[in-house]
């Protein structure tokens, strides 16, 4: 089998490597959300155990995870009796979800915090109620903070896909691992390599999207002084 | 028109406001000074509950709030009757100069959008800002700044008008503009309290003044018998040292 031929087939687990990613970004996003929520206005006992779960989402490895939740979620599925609904693919989406959630909290609460008291101050002193707030000014102004780091978390998910392969999800991992065993190992480094461009591309796809929005946001707007000023003055002067 | 009775907030051990007795009547221009730290921005945010006192009463014309039983209702009544200008300007960073004047009367008053635009233009026209409605925060020096602010809280009509610092963060140079600006709001009738540290400008555009010392009104009455016959021994020495940078 040469290089060509094993490239339709990788690509062929695409869409479930894509399905995978995207439920853990959307699932994720969500947690994360309820988690800033929950953190921020500091609830007793449920800000507790929400610190709880940002903690086990960023300091176990990702693979533990993906494993805990591979043996896990067949018990709780039992409780609920809904087993069929169980498969290693269903397990990484939840795994990964947990993960995301709790790792882009961490990214969300900085970005909340980091807007200055004063614009809460003179949202509230206008007779703005906290849901006004939030929608019209302080969240614009989170999300901008939020950016870079949302971008860097988009990027690590994309990347701790391939650990779903380890719970038996047929990703473009796991797919690339089963060809390259059916050719007795002997297009491993083309293999890799493949994969590697499909990583990069998935990743700078990401950027792109997320730089978009950087550069979009109204808090980017170029100061009007001193920089442009000096270089303008700096080209007319040559 | 605007009573606080019997102010008390304290931060940690340290006690801010100590018991602060405050009326205002509708049309008075009080400038509020004092030595730092003697709670003067406290007091002003109080008023449209920014900071909780710990007790205390406030009388907006008919609402009544205990600070000890604060009611959601009372309080947005009351902010929607002041509003304020900030020492720090925050100013709306994600909006332009007019959406920075036209959000408040779309989302918190209901108006239409023809009709908030119409009145913010007008506000910026009055501060002289028109030129720039369509810059951003970032793009301004600090006096424009606090021109913007200035139109936000005239734009949603106000009865009465807080400044808190409004010239404490800027450049010598911009000081002026702003002045000129606030000397235009107070000469047309509004209700106004001020926390100032500018003397001389208080003492120009103010009916009546109130000295602030270690969390009480030490020190209240027209800006002559304050200035030029300061009965209180801590006023005439705040006074001194103040007007001796002046």
């Amino acid at each position: 089998m040469d290089v060509s031929a094993m490239i339709p087939e990788l690509f062929s687990a695409l869409p479930l490597t894509l399905a995978i990613t995207f439920t853990a970004m959307f699932v994720g996003f969500c947690l994360a959300l309820v988690a800033t929520t929950l953190r921020v206005r500091r609830i007793p006992v449920v800000s507790h155990l929400t610190d709880l779960y940002v903690s086990y989402a960023r300091s176990v490895p990702v693979v533990l995870q993906l494993f805990v939740a591979f043996y896990g979620l067949p018990l709780l599925v039992a409780l609920l009796g809904a087993e069929d609904f169980f498969s290693p693919t269903i397990a990484a989406m939840v795994g990964l979800s947990f993960y995301h959630g709790g790792y882009l909290s961490e990214v969300m609460r900085p970005a909340y915090l980091a807007v200055d008291r004063g614009q809460h101050d003179a949202a509230d002193s206008l007779g703005y109620t906290f849901r006004q707030k939030i929608a019209r000014i302080v969240g614009p102004q989170a999300v901008h903070f939020a950016l870079p780091g949302y971008g860097n978390s988009i990027i690590y998910l994309i990347h701790n896909v391939a650990l779903v392969m380890y719970i038996g999800a047929a990703d473009v991992m796991a797919t690339a691992h089963l060809i390259m065993e059916r050719d007795y190992n002997q297009y491993q480094f083309e293999t890799y390599l493949v994969l590697a461009v499909i990583y990069a591309l998935m990743c700078l796809i990401a950027w792109f999207i997320v730089h978009f929005f950087e550069l979009r946001s109204p808090m980017q707007a170029p100061e009007a002084t001193t920089t442009a000023q000096i270089k303008n003055a700096a080209i007319a002067s040559v | 028109m605007l009573e606080l009775k019997d102010l008390k907030l304290s931060y940690g051990s340290t006690q801010v406001l100590n018991g602060v007795n405050l009326s205002v009547k509708r049309g008075d221009v009080v400038s509020i000074i004092g030595p730092s730290g003697t709670g003067k921005t406290t007091l002003l945010k109080c008023i449209n509950y920014l900071v909780k006192p710990a007790s205390g009463t406030i009388a907006f014309d008919q609402i009544r709030m205990d600070y000890q039983r604060a009611d959601k209702a009372a309080i947005q009544a009351i902010r929607l009757r002041t509003a304020m200008v900030f020492q720090q300007f925050n100013v709306f960073k994600n909006m332009t100069v007019l959406q920075n004047v036209m959000d408040p009367l779309v989302v918190v008053q209901r108006k239409s959008t023809d009709e908030a635009r119409e009145i913010a233009l007008r506000e910026l026209e009055r501060v002289g800002l028109s030129a720039k409605r369509d810059s951003y925060p970032s793009q301004l020096s600090g006096g424009q700044l606090q021109r913007t602010g200035i139109a936000r809280a005239l734009a949603v009509r106000p009865d009465v008008m807080l400044f808190d610092e409004p010239t404490s963060s800027l450049d010598p140079e911009l000081v002026g503009e702003v002045l000129k600006v606030i000397k235009d709001v107070t000469s047309s009738g509004i209700t106004s309290l001020l926390v100032t540290h500018e003397m001389q400008f208080a003492k120009n555009i103010s009916n009546r003044i109130v000295f602030m010392d270690r969390g009480v009104v030490a020190a209240d009455g027209s800006p002559a018998e304050i200035f030029d016959a300061p009965s209180n021994p801590r006023l005439a020495q705040f006074l001194q040292s103040e007007l001796a940078f002046q």
